[in-house]
Formats: structure tokens, C-alpha cells, sequence
């Protein structure tokens, strides 16, 4: 007997006793529904595993994505999908029809400086100009087609919509989806 | 973010207790090199995404305790909760009992007779025949029964 100041309670069998069997408390039918979900987690796992080589959650093929300006004037090359904290490039063609007095002008909405996290802007703009609702930057431009290039690191999960405007001309707007 | 931090930590703890119950029990007391891989790979790897850019003790510091936390309320709801215990453990299954051999249950566990054999001699038995029960314990070890004449 336990002394008096122990806590204590008499045992009681949880597993269940047979004839007097080694008691294994073994639940077979758990196991067979165990063993089925256990399939079916590894058929889950592979078809992500496909899904991400090609690039539904970013980085691959599904996630590429191409937009071009109504007036035909520029295009962005970017991807739908992004990984947040993970460098990505956002390509922009701009034709003839985008430069004036050998000049472009580009308006990139907030949301590719903030949310998408521009690094690096490629060239080099010769100006940037704090506007409504984003940057307005400026290259010096000779030759046509010529591209501009943003190189992003996103930050934050969640969808984002950026848009892109050369000033007097149409404009592109997309949807990002970053993950985390 | 702060509290993201504090969700991945989190989400890595219950996506590595999900996939360390789909990789499955291997017998065994001692890790094999095949399971120092695994763990110190998946463990290096969920590192990776866990910390993300913030290199900061603070944030290893909120990150361990988040882990230490939410392990200390799973382990308080599995010991009042079978249903949660069975689930994250599994239970005992019987690999050999009087003579017979579990086959489905050796195979869909990955089990050789060689591993049942290995559990045996830990024990002093000799041969197959000498074993009344083999069971698969819920931490991997194969314990053994010697058969009663």
C-alpha cells in the first residue's frame, strides 16, 4: 500500500486482456486506415513534388509569364509565382514606339519597389521621380528594342498586383502570387 | 515579420512530426547511418526555411521557445487523448505470435525476417523457432517473447 501523503490509484487495465495473452494493445484496423493514408500521403507528396519541378509554386516553367502593353509599344516578361526572400528577374522590352527625344520613361507602381522588393535596376535609370501611387524612372535610350530589367526579392506572401506605364502610351498590370 | 517567424516555427515542427510518421518505424536501438542522413538532413533542411533571412538570437530564441511550446502542449494532449497518441505513435503490431509470420504487416513496415532475427539474439535466442511473439514497439524496437514449452 502507498503511504499516505502518495498519490496514487489502483491499476486498472487499458489494453484490453484476452485468455491471459501478452497484452501488445495491437489495433490492426487503425493500422489498415493508417497504412491507406500513408499511401495516399505519398502519392500527395510525389504530385507536389511534380507540381513544384514544373514550377507551380515558382521558379519553373508553369510559373513564367508574359504581358504585353495594348498598344504593342512594351512587354513584361516576369513570373506569376514567387518564393518570398528568393531573387527573381522582371523583364521589361520596350520598343520604338516607348521612346521620346531619346528617352524612356517607366512607371513602375509601388508594389514592385515595396512588396515585390525591387534590388537593382538594370540599367542604371538616369533618374527616379517620386509620383502618385509609385516611381516614375527615366533611361537614356538610343537603340530600340532595349530592355530594362528589375531585379526583385519579394518579402511578404500574398498576392500583389503591380502595374507598368510607359507615360502617354497603355499600360500592363499583373497579379504575383508569393509564397512564403 | 515576427509573428511569421513564429508560424513557420510552428508549421516546421508539425510538417516534420507528419513527414518523420510517413517515412515510417525502422527497427533498431541504435540509428543506422540511412537514419543519421535523414535526420540531419531534414533537420538542416527545415533549418533553412524556419530562420529565413533573420539571423537574429532574438529570433532563434522565439523560435525555440515557440517549438518547446507547442511540443509541451502535444505532448499534455496525447497523454490525456489515445486518439492522438495512436495517431502520432501508431501502435505495437505483431510481427510473429505462434509460429506464423505477419506478412502484411512485415511488409507494409519494410521488415526482413534477418531484422526479427537481429532482436532475437539480442535476447539469447538462437532460432525462429524459439520466439513466441515478435512485436514492433511504437519507438521501432522489435521486442521479443521467447515461447513458453
Amino acid at each position: 500500500m502507498p503511504g499516505k501523503d502518495t498519490v496514487a490509484e489502483r491499476i486498472t487495465d487499458s489494453i484490453p486482456r484476452v485468455d491471459n495473452a501478452v497484452a501488445v494493445g495491437e489495433d490492426l484496423d487503425f493500422q489498415r486506415q493508417w497504412w491507406r493514408f500513408e499511401k495516399a500521403a505519398w502519392v500527395m507528396l510525389a504530385l507536389v513534388l511534380i507540381a513544384d519541378a514544373l514550377g507551380v509554386f515558382g521558379r519553373g516553367w508553369l510559373a513564367r509569364a508574359e504581358r504585353s502593353s495594348a498598344d504593342g509599344n512594351f512587354s513584361v516578361r516576369y513570373e506569376r509565382v514567387e518564393r518570398a526572400g528568393t531573387p527573381s528577374v522582371m523583364t521589361i522590352t520596350v520598343n520604338e514606339g516607348a521612346q521620346q527625344n531619346r528617352q524612356l520613361q517607366l512607371f513602375a507602381s509601388e508594389s514592385v519597389v515595396e512588396v515585390l522588393g525591387a534590388q537593382r535596376i538594370i540599367p542604371q535609370p538616369e533618374s527616379s521621380t517620386l509620383t502618385p501611387g509609385g516611381l516614375l524612372y527615366t533611361f537614356p535610350m538610343t537603340s530600340a528594342p532595349a530592355e530594362v530589367s528589375f531585379e526583385l526579392e519579394p518579402s511578404f506572401p500574398g498576392v500583389h498586383t503591380f502595374e507598368l506605364r510607359v507615360p502617354g502610351a497603355s499600360s500592363v498590370q499583373g497579379k504575383v502570387l508569393v509564397l512564403p | 515579420m515576427a509573428f511569421l517567424t513564429i508560424l513557420r516555427a510552428i508549421w516546421g515542427y508539425v510538417f516534420l512530426i507528419f513527414i518523420g510518421r510517413i517515412v515510417g518505424r525502422r527497427p533498431g536501438k541504435q540509428l543506422t547511418p540511412f537514419e543519421f542522413v535523414l535526420i540531419f538532413y531534414l533537420g538542416g533542411l527545415t533549418l533553412t526555411g524556419m530562420v529565413g533571412d533573420e539571423f537574429s538570437l532574438t529570433n532563434a530564441i522565439c523560435q525555440i521557445m515557440t517549438v518547446a511550446g507547442v511540443h509541451w502542449v502535444i505532448t499534455a494532449v496525447r497523454a490525456r487523448s489515445p486518439r492522438l497518441a495512436r495517431l502520432l505513435d501508431g501502435t505495437p503490431l505483431t510481427l510473429l505470435e505462434g509460429g506464423y509470420w505477419r506478412t502484411q504487416t512485415m511488409k507494409l513496415m519494410g521488415l526482413a525476417d534477418a531484422d526479427v532475427m537481429a532482436a532475437a539474439r539480442d535476447k539469447d535466442i538462437r532460432t525462429l523457432d524459439d520466439i513466441g511473439m515478435a512485436t514492433l514497439e511504437r519507438n521501432g524496437e522489435v521486442s521479443i517473447l521467447q515461447r513458453q514449452e
